[in-house]
């Protein structure tokens, strides 16, 4: 490449539309939004994904409703099947819906606050803490279904508060600011999970063996017994954190890039990263509170979701619906698998998302591709060498195949 | 001169530590208006670390940056970021985000939740594009660049922001010479006027290499152990004194074939004559079978010994 002539620039030129590439713009009342547009066509393809997936589970089970009877149901038409469909199926499906799309915007935001695709609340100690007393609480003699959410809300966010205060760092370290830096908050969050499982089992052993039969089932995330007990509280929870979630959405895009360049945006980062982790972590723990610990939602919904839509950063809508579907489903194959034995759902996105972590650990320690370093899937730095050359063919771990 | 312009960024008594390590001690510094204003100075000397700090990156152990007389610490940074951009040594930017995209990201400070995109924004973006000549890379990822096209493209992000303040933390880093040229030369047209009567953007910038520092400056900064040793236009201060006390090292300062700026020649090669000075030093057999009485070598001596 050659040196760069000078140039002036003529004020008034015709001017190229230089809306960042992908996103379309829409205008309305005084407001303008950008919308990529592959993700909202991603996004309208898993809703509707979403929705067969709900008609699905309502349909199938120990008898088999027909299709049209369980539509006019979602509908609010009356049905003779209502009783089936309104009252015995739809509020476990509604748990696992909530439950699913919560888990899934949680591993987001804690993911992009954490620029690490292994971050999610069950790896960082959140379930683990939501576990812990709940167990706990079993082992005490609590075994209401009414109060082991609470409980269990309440052990997660104790869990994650701890995880920071032993990521926190003073002023003045060098070559870092205040604040807990991302691959910190993984590490000791990965140290605190453990100390929290071996407390469980600490509770399993000890307790009572009915209740640590029962513990253990809770444990593995079922939805078996779930209704409306649990589906209403969540659902209002959801609700209270849905103006949270919307501003983290566009608070999401300047905290993906570095500390540095970031603040020299005008980003106020810490309050962001702090804003975008409670956030998740009170998802992860009210979604777990009702419906247990459904391994690797989290952890997948948010990779899958940001590979479908391609964007450079996790698509908040995406995964909520993304996180959703694989509940639902996951619950009806569940279900149906090795009928009339009922698996717990989480034995069922554990059987896929344990492959993936393998996955995602073997690819994210192999060689890099010049332009990112990633370690443990941390970006670190750009790599010394720039090649001057024309770009080769190569992409970096994320880029759209 | 330049040292006498009053300028809209400013630092007074600036102390600045990292834990119990004081890096830069009660520094003043006064950044001219519509200038380019380089700080150079050895590894450690506190230059970058003055840079974060007029950044509001590193937080002043005691005093303060001044921005239009008002303390950095007490304005909000959305409000700082309107005013002032800022270009980190090693910036990292999201897997996979396309080239537009990053560059748009430069009007946060500008941008609301409900605000998403203006026409100003739209204008500010396709004129840093243009300027740096990055529209035809628009829709790349900026993995798949150079080291050359991405430092260009980060440039561009910077412009976006349209501040009158950059601060550049050593841009040239990792470029290869010509790269190194082509985004000094950018940092240079930047600042220029762009109409009859305007002043240019004030560029505050850290760079390695004395000579390019000497080229590009209007002011010169030049740091030592956390202290201003001199200040001034480049043609007014750099000399081999100042190379001696500043960098500790034996310089012959001649004027720039190119540009007539001072070119600084580093004096004083490996002598032969007296192995214990440079025992130390590692030959290379090159060096070991140079001449000790060519006459090449009989240029450097008599203005650089004492």
């Amino acid at each position: 490449m050659t040196a760069l002539s000078p140039r002036t620039d003529p004020p008034g030129s015709p001017v190229p539309p230089a809306r960042p590439a992908g996103y379309g713009l829409v205008r309305a009342r005084g407001t303008s939004w950008l919308v990529h547009r592959r993700a909202g066509v991603v996004a309208g393809a898993l809703a509707v994904a979403l929705f067969a997936a709900v008609v699905a589970n309502l349909t199938l089970g120990e008898t088999t409703v027909p299709v049209t009877e369980v539509v006019k149901v979602l509908f609010g038409r009356p049905s003779p099947d209502e009783l089936v469909v309104g009252t015995l199926r739809m509020p476990r499906l509604a748990v696992g819906l909530l439950a699913g799309a919560a888990f899934g915007v949680a591993g987001a935001l804690i993911q992009t606050v954490a620029r690490n695709p292994l971050a999610s609340p069950e790896i960082i100690g959140v379930t683990h803490g939501a576990s812990a007393l709940t167990v706990g609480a079993m082992t005490f003699g609590i075994t209401s279904y009414a109060t082991l959410p609470y409980l269990s809300t309440a052990g997660g966010l104790a869990a994650a508060a701890l995880v920071y205060v032993f990521a926190w760092r003073g002023p003045g370290s060098p070559g870092s600011r205040p604040g807990a830096g991302p691959t910190r908050f993984i590490l000791i969050g990965i140290g605190i999970s453990v100390a929290l499982r071996s407390l469980t089992q600490l509770f399993l052993t000890k307790g009572d063996y009915l209740v640590a039969q029962q513990a253990k089932v809770w444990m593995t995330g079922s939805l078996n017994g779930r209704g409306w007990d649990q589906a209403t509280p969540l659902c209002v929870a959801l609700l209270l954190m849905l103006p949270c979630v919307v501003w983290s959405a566009r608070a999401m895009r300047t905290v993906t890039l570095d500390d540095d360049t970031a603040t020299g945006l005008g980003v106020r980062l810490a309050r962001n990263r702090l804003v975008l982790v409670v956030t998740g972590v009170v998802l992860a723990s009210v979604a777990t509170g009702a419906a247990g610990p459904i391994d690797f939602v989290a952890l997948l919904a948010p990779q899958i979701a940001r590979r479908l839509t391609r964007t450079a950063q996790i698509p908040l809508l995406s995964s909520a619906l993304l996180g959703a579907f694989v509940v639902t489903l996951g619950d009806l194959l569940a279900r149906k698998l090795f009928a009339p034995t009922e698996l717990p759902v989480g034995v069922l996105t554990a059987a896929v998302g344990a492959p993936y972590l393998i996955w995602l650990l073997v690819r994210t320690s192999g060689g890099r591709t010049r332009g990112s370093r990633t370690r443990l899937g941390v970006r670190t730095n750009r790599t010394k060498k720039n090649s001057t050359q024309e770009p080769t063919t190569h992409r970096p771990k994320g880029a759209a195949q | 001169m330049s040292t006498s312009a009053t300028g809209r960024l400013a630092a007074r008594g600036l102390t600045l530590a990292y834990e119990d390590r004081t890096v830069v001690a009660e520094l003043d510094l006064e950044v001219p208006d519509g200038e380019v204003t380089v700080v150079v100075g050895p590894n450690a000397c506190g230059k970058s670390t003055t840079l974060r700090a007029l950044g509001r990156l590193l937080r002043p152990r005691a005093g303060a940056v001044l921005l239009d007389g008002e303390d950095l610490a007490h304005i909000p940074t959305r409000t700082i970021a309107q005013s002032l951009g800022l270009l980190p040594q090693s910036p990292v930017a999201p897997e996979a985000i396309t080239v537009s995209d990053l560059v748009a990201r430069g009007r946060q400070p500008h941008q609301r939740w409900w605000q998403q995109w203006s026409q100003e924004d739209e204008r500010a973006v396709t004129e840093a594009m243009e300027r740096t000549d990055v529209t035809a890379l628009s829709e790349r990822p900026v993995d798949e660049l150079s080291g050359g096209q991405r430092q260009r493209v980060w440039l561009a992000m910077a412009l976006a922001q349209q501040t009158d303040l950059l601060l550049l933390d050593e841009p040239t880093t990792y470029l290869d010479i010509a790269h190194q040229v082509e985004v000094l030369d950018l940092v240079r047209q930047l600042a220029a006027p762009t109409a009859e009567g305007t002043r240019g953007r004030t560029v505050v910038m850290v760079l390695h290499d004395l000579n390019q520092a000497a080229r590009y400056a209007d002011h010169l900064v030049a740091m030592k152990d956390g202290r201003v040793v001199a200040r001034g236009r480049p043609d007014q201060i750099v000399d081999a004194a100042l190379v001696r006390e500043v960098f500790g090292l034996e310089a012959v300062v001649v004027p720039c074939p190119v540009t007539g700026d001072p070119l600084v020649v580093p004096g004083a090669p490996w002598q032969p004559q007296s192995p214990p000075q440079t025992s130390s030093q590692p030959q290379t057999p090159a060096q070991q079978r140079a001449d000790p009485t060519s006459p090449a070598q009989g240029t450097f001596e008599p203005s650089t010994r004492k």
